[in-house]
């Protein structure tokens, strides 16, 4: 896990379902607060002329709480505000992008210490964020030795 | 420049192949645009000079010219940009994906757009089998004929064929759509899970658990939107199939194999 992450609150548990909370040990404003999502524009987010890939991104339900589904993460991200009736898959999309934009997806830790090759740290979802994978190393099993022959 | 006949064939630990060689810096950069020449250029060196210019430089638009029908050209651009490639490509062209908007203005090989999260990739002429496989998100546009299985496994986004596809076109589909505007081969939409597949032509067979279902004002919507984008001409009908649903065992599986086709 990279080291520029708190995940001191973090308790995983041996469940069937996985979260985003699971993950990280925490939940973020925009999960509660719909005020924090209501700006974000989902065309300016996306590649193209329409929703492009958000055509598959719905509101969703984990633990039976609503939820939308982070791939970036394979994780849940559930929503505890109350989302206006017909507007479901729109704060769905909102809450993940806004989830992604600011670099809080799980996925998107690990790239700190995972990704392989160099890349924008927040990939298609903002405009000239860090570049990470410049300097990956091979983890090493401590105490593992490599058998005679190899 | 760098001539291929220099490149080295060794892999690095990363299962890089040339991880010695570096962009060839050639791009003539005016603005917001860029082109380079691809002639002479290896697929790694081709996807190096790419990467510089839209990581690096932050080039919003690349031209790619005399593409050489090369494999792997234009692959995991984690980006939002603008990418023409001038020209044909082999196989596995504008794979992995995510963010960039790709016009290739020739004809591809299989595995086109293979593995996109997102973008929109548009191709003006023929494509081979595989077209869109295990594709996540965004736009698949083929403005000539597909080979066989067009979006294997696909599990998200839309692909839009003006022309023909061959057979098993949609096996093992998960989520998604597919719009063909001609003909479909035999065994089509084969074991898919779930999505839909339209066709405005003739459909030689069904595949194992492929039904033909009602069109709605949503899927209207949906054809007329995507037409209207991308500039084609929409058939005066289509037919919409879907899953079955007589092989759906999902109750039964554990949540995280459930979410692989999220």
């Amino acid at each position: 896990m990279s080291d520029l992450f708190d995940l001191s609150a973090r308790h995983l548990t041996t469940r069937a379902g996985i979260d985003t909370e699971e993950l990280t040990g925490r939940t973020f404003p925009y999960q509660f607060d719909r005020t924090l999502v209501d700006d974000v524009d989902l065309m300016a987010a996306t590649p193209g002329e329409d929703l492009n890939w958000l055509e598959d991104i719905h509101l969703m339900s984990e633990d039976g709480i609503p939820a939308v589904f982070d791939r970036y993460t394979n994780a849940f991200l559930k929503i505890h505000f109350e989302i206006p009736p017909g507007r479901e898959d729109e704060y769905a999309r909102k809450v993940l992008i806004k989830h992604l934009q600011e670099g809080n997806s799980y996925g998107v830790w690990l790239k700190y210490r995972h990704a392989k090759f160099p890349q924008p740290e927040l990939g298609s979802w903002l405009r000239n964020s860090p570049t990470v994978g410049e300097n990956w190393t091979p983890p090493q099993l401590e105490g593992w030795e490599p058998p005679d022959g190899h | 420049m760098v001539a291929m006949s220099t490149r080295r064939s060794r892999n690095d630990i990363r299962g890089l192949a040339e991880p010695d060689v570096e962009a060839p810096k050639t791009a003539r950069i005016e603005g917001d645009t860029a082109v380079f020449d691809a002639a002479d250029l290896s697929p790694r060196q081709i996807n190096l000079e790419l990467r510089r210019l839209v990581y690096g430089e932050q080039i919003p638009e690349v031209t790619i010219e005399n593409p050489g029908a090369k494999h792997s050209v234009a692959v995991g651009i984690l980006t939002r940009c603008r990418i023409t490639i001038d020209g044909s490509v082999g196989y596995f062209g504008a794979t992995l994906g995510d963010g960039p908007e790709i016009h290739i203005t020739g004809r591809v090989g299989w595995s086109v757009a293979e593995n996109m999260m997102s973008g929109v990739t548009v191709i003006d002429k023929n494509a081979g089998s595989l077209t869109g496989a295990a594709m996540r998100g965004g736009d698949l546009v083929i403005r000539g004929h597909v080979g066989a299985r067009t979006g294997i496994d696909q599990k998200g986004g839309t692909i839009i064929v003006g022309g023909n596809a061959g057979a098993l076109t949609g096996f093992m589909m998960q989520r998604g759509r597919q719009i063909i505007c001609g003909d479909a081969g035999p065994g089509m939409g084969d074991s898919m899970y779930d999505g839909a597949i339209y066709v405005g032509g003739a459909v030689a067979s069904l595949g194992v658990d492929c039904v033909e279902a009602e069109m709605t004002p949503e899927d209207d919507e949906l054809i007329d939107r995507k037409f209207r984008i991308y500039g084609m001409d929409r058939p005066a009908s289509f037919r919409k199939f879907v899953c079955g649903k007589k092989l759906w065992n999902y109750d039964n599986l554990e949540p995280s194999e459930r979410k692989l086709v999220l």
